[in-house]
C-alpha cells in the first residue's frame, strides 16, 4: 500500500517536473508510428490489391509477411542494424515489416470476398477496372480492410517502444531508462502515454469504420435530402 | 428454322436492332455454349430466350455486351459490329439485368439506379430527377425508398430496382437475365405486367432470358427456344404453341404449360434419358458389374452408331450370359417397347402396371429416344397438382 501510494506520488512528481520531455517523446513516438503506418498502408494496400489479380503470387507474398511477423521484434530490430545502422530509420523499417501482415492479408481477403457476380454486374454496366476497384471492391472490402489497419496500428504503436533499444526515440526511452534504474515512475511515464495513444488511435479508426458504414451513410444522405428537399421545392 | 442474315439488311438498320450472325462461343476450348446462332431482333421487339439450364442463355446475353467474346461469328447492334466498339462504351449503352440481381450492397437504392447515368457524367440534379421518375413509375414512393439499402428491400423490390437500374440511362437495348427469377408467382405476375406496360411506353429492344414458358409466352413478341447452345425453334408465342417444331419443343411447352393430360395423349412428355446405357459389343460381365454398382434391374442396349435401339437387358439374363463370356447383345430382348408415334399414356401406364421396369421408347426408324419410368409419371402428376395449387392462389 505504502509503496503504491508513494509510487503514485513519485509518478506525479516526475510528470510534473519532466512533462516537456514526456510530451516531446510522445510526439516523437507518434511521428515514428505514423510514418511506419503510412509506409505500411502505401505499400501493403496496393500490394494486397495486386495479389488479388495475380493469384499465384498471393501465397508467397503473404507467406513472407507472415515470416516477418513471426520473427521476434527485438531480433528483427537487431538484425536491421546491419542494414540501416542505428536510429529511427531502422525502427520504422522494422515496424513496417512487422505490421505488413494484417494489412496485406485483410486487403487481400476483403477484396476476394466481394461476390464475383457484383464485379460482373459492375463490368456489365460499363465500369472500367479502376472504377470497379474504387466504387465496388474497395467500399465492400472496407470493413475487413479497416479491421486489418486497426490491428496494424495498435501493434505499431506498442512495438515502437522498442525503437529506443536501437538508438531511436519515442516513449521507449523512458521505459528503458526506468528499467535500467529500476524507477517505476519513469516506466509508467513511458508506458501510460503509449497505451493511451494506442487506444485512442484504435477508437478513432473504429469511429471511422462506423461513420462510413453503408447504413449510417444512407441515413445521413436521407437527412441531407430532407433539408435540400425544402430548398428544391421553393 | 434459323434465319440466314444477308448483309443487305444492314443498310436499313435502326439503332436498336440486334443481329447475331453465325455466332459460336466455346469456353475453355471444349465447352460449346452457343453454336450456329443466327437471329435478328428488331428495334422495339421483346424476344425471350428460353431453354433448360445450361443451354447457353446467359452466355448469349454476355456476348452481346462483351462480358464474353464470341469465338466466331459477328454481332451487330444498330449496324455496328460490336467488336469495333470500345467494350466499356458499348456496355454503358446497353441495359443489363443480371441473373443474381446484384444490387451493390453498399449503395442506396438511388445510387444503385444512378450507376450508369453517373458513368455517363450526367449532372447530379438530372440523375436525382431520373431516379425519382423511375421509382414512381414502378410504384415505389421515392421519398421512402431512395435512401434505403438493398438489404432493406423485399425480394420483389430488389428485382424492380434491378430492372430500373438497367433502364436508367435510357438505353435502346436491354438484356435481362431471368429478372423475375426468384419470385413467388404473384409478385412475378405483377412485375411481368409492369414490364409490359413499361415496354408499351418505351419500345425498347429487349432480350429476355427465362426458364418459365408461361412467362415467355405472356410477355414476348417472339420466343426463341434454345437447346444445347442452338436455336431449336423461334416464333411468336401463338406459332410456338400451335406448331411446336420438334419433340423437344413439344416437351418443353407440355411440361411448362398446364395442358390437360388425357390417357390418349402422346407419351412424349414422359420420355427421359435413362440412367445408364450399354453398347451391344460390351462384354456381359462388364455390364453386369456396372449394373450391380448402380443397383440397376435392367439396362437399355443401344448401338453407338445412329443411336439405334438393340434391346433391353434384364439383370438375370446379363448374369447368365456373363457366365458364358458373351456380349450383352445376347442378353437383349426386344419384345417390350413403345413407339413414340403411336404410344399413349394409357399404354405406358398399363405396361408399367404389368412390370415396373423402365419402358424403352423408340421411333419408327428404330432410334432410341429414352425411357418412361414410374417415377417420371409420378413427377408429372405431382407437377400438375402443384400447379393447380399455385395457379389457384394467384387468382
Ligand atoms: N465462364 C465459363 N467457363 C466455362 N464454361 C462456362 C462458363 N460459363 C458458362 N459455361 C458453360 O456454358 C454452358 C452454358 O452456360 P449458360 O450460363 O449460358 O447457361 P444458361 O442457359 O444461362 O443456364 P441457366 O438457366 O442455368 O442460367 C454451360 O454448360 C456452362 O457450364
Ligand atoms: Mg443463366
Amino acid at each position: 500500500m505504502i509503496q503504491q501510494s508513494s509510487l503514485l506520488v513519485l509518478f506525479i512528481k516526475y510528470v510534473a517536473r519532466y512533462y516537456p520531455r514526456i510530451l516531446r517523446l510522445t510526439f516523437q513516438h507518434l511521428t515514428i508510428s505514423a510514418i511506419a503506418l503510412a509506409l505500411t498502408l502505401v505499400v501493403c494496400v496496393p500490394l494486397g490489391i495486386y495479389i488479388t489479380r495475380k493469384e499465384k503470387l498471393a501465397p508467397y507474398v503473404i507467406g513472407l509477411a507472415n515470416v516477418f511477423q513471426t520473427i521476434p521484434s527485438l531480433a528483427l530490430l537487431g538484425f536491421l542494424i546491419l542494414i540501416f545502422g542505428i536510429g529511427n530509420d531502422n525502427a520504422i523499417c522494422a515496424l513496417f515489416m512487422y505490421a505488413m501482415l494484417p494489412v496485406l492479408q485483410n486487403t487481400y481477403t476483403g477484396i476476394r470476398s466481394v461476390p464475383s457476380h457484383l464485379v460482373q454486374a459492375a463490368k456489365g454496366m460499363g465500369m472500367t477496372d479502376f472504377q470497379i476497384l474504387l466504387k465496388v471492391q474497395l467500399p465492400i472490402a472496407r470493413p475487413v480492410l479497416l479491421a486489418g489497419v486497426r490491428v496494424a496500428t495498435v501493434w505499431i504503436i506498442g512495438t515502437a517502444t522498442l525503437a529506443s533499444a536501437i538508438g531511436g526515440g519515442g516513449l521507449g526511452k523512458l521505459i528503458f531508462s526506468g528499467l535500467a534504474s529500476i524507477r517505476y515512475e519513469i516506466i509508467l511515464a513511458g508506458a501510460i502515454p503509449a497505451t493511451i495513444i494506442a487506444l485512442l488511435a484504435d477508437q478513432c479508426l473504429k469511429f471511422l469504420q462506423d461513420y462510413y458504414s453503408p447504413r449510417n451513410r444512407a441515413k445521413r444522405m436521407a437527412k441531407k435530402a430532407e433539408k435540400l428537399g425544402v430548398d428544391l421545392s421553393e | 428454322m434459323t434465319q440466314i442474315v444477308s448483309p443487305e439488311n444492314e443498310s436499313d438498320l435502326d439503332k436498336g436492332m440486334v443481329i447475331f450472325q453465325d455466332v459460336r462461343k466455346v469456353y475453355d476450348d471444349s465447352i460449346v455454349a452457343v453454336e450456329n446462332l443466327n437471329l435478328i431482333i428488331n428495334k422495339g421487339e421483346l424476344v425471350s430466350l428460353i431453354g433448360p439450364s445450361g443451354c447457353g442463355k446467359t452466355t448469349t446475353l454476355k456476348i452481346v455486351n462483351r462480358l464474353e467474346e464470341c469465338t466466331s461469328g459477328k454481332i451487330l447492334i444498330g449496324g455496328m459490329d460490336i467488336m469495333s466498339l470500345d467494350p466499356v462504351r458499348l456496355r454503358r449503352g446497353i441495359g443489363y439485368v443480371v441473373q443474381e440481381i446484384a444490387l451493390m450492397p453498399h449503395m442506396s437504392v438511388a445510387e444503385n439506379i444512378g450507376i450508369v447515368p453517373r458513368l455517363h457524367n450526367w449532372p447530379r440534379k438530372k440523375i436525382m430527377k431520373r431516379v425519382d421518375e423511375l421509382l414512381e413509375m414502378s410504384g415505389l414512393e421515392p421519398a421512402k425508398y431512395r435512401y434505403r439499402l438493398p438489404d432493406q428491400l423485399s425480394g420483389g423490390q430488389k428485382q424492380r430496382i434491378g430492372v430500373l437500374r438497367a433502364l436508367a440511362a435510357e438505353p435502346e437495348v436491354i438484356l435481362m437475365d431471368e429478372p423475375f427469377g426468384a419470385l413467388d408467382p404473384i409478385s412475378r405476375e405483377v412485375l411481368q405486367n409492369e414490364l409490359l406496360s413499361i415496354q408499351q411506353k418505351l419500345h425498347k429492344t429487349i432480350i429476355f432470358v427465362t426458364h418459365d414458358m408461361d412467362e415467355a409466352l405472356k410477355i414476348s413478341d417472339r420466343v426463341v427456344i434454345m437447346r444445347s447452345g442452338k436455336i431449336e425453334q423461334m416464333g411468336s408465342p401463338a406459332e410456338i404453341q400451335e406448331n411446336p417444331a420438334t419433340e423437344f419443343v413439344r416437351n418443353f411447352i407440355g411440361e411448362d404449360r398446364l395442358s390437360q393430360i388425357s390417357p390418349e395423349d402422346s407419351v412424349s412428355v414422359l420420355v427421359e434419358d435413362p440412367w445408364g446405357k450399354a453398347y451391344p459389343d460390351q462384354s456381359a460381365s462388364d455390364v453386369l458389374s456396372m449394373m450391380e454398382d448402380e443397383d440397376m434391374e435392367s439396362i437399355q442396349v443401344v448401338e453407338k452408331r445412329a443411336n439405334r435401339w438393340a434391346g433391353m437387358a434384364y439383370l438375370r439374363d446379363v448374369k447368365r450370359i456373363s457366365r458364358t463370356g458373351g456380349s450383352v447383345r445376347d442378353a437383349a430382348r426386344r419384345d417390350r417397347k413403345l413407339y413414340l408415334e403411336e404410344a399413349t399414356m394409357r399404354d405406358a401406364a398399363e405396361m408399367l402396371a404389368d412390370k415396373a421396369y423402365p419402358i424403352p421408347v423408340i421411333d419408327e426408324q428404330g432410334e432410341f429416344l429414352g425411357v418412361i419410368t414410374e417415377a417420371g409419371i409420378a413427377r408429372l402428376t405431382i407437377g400438375r397438382l402443384k400447379r393447380r395449387v399455385t395457379g389457384g392462389a394467384s387468382q
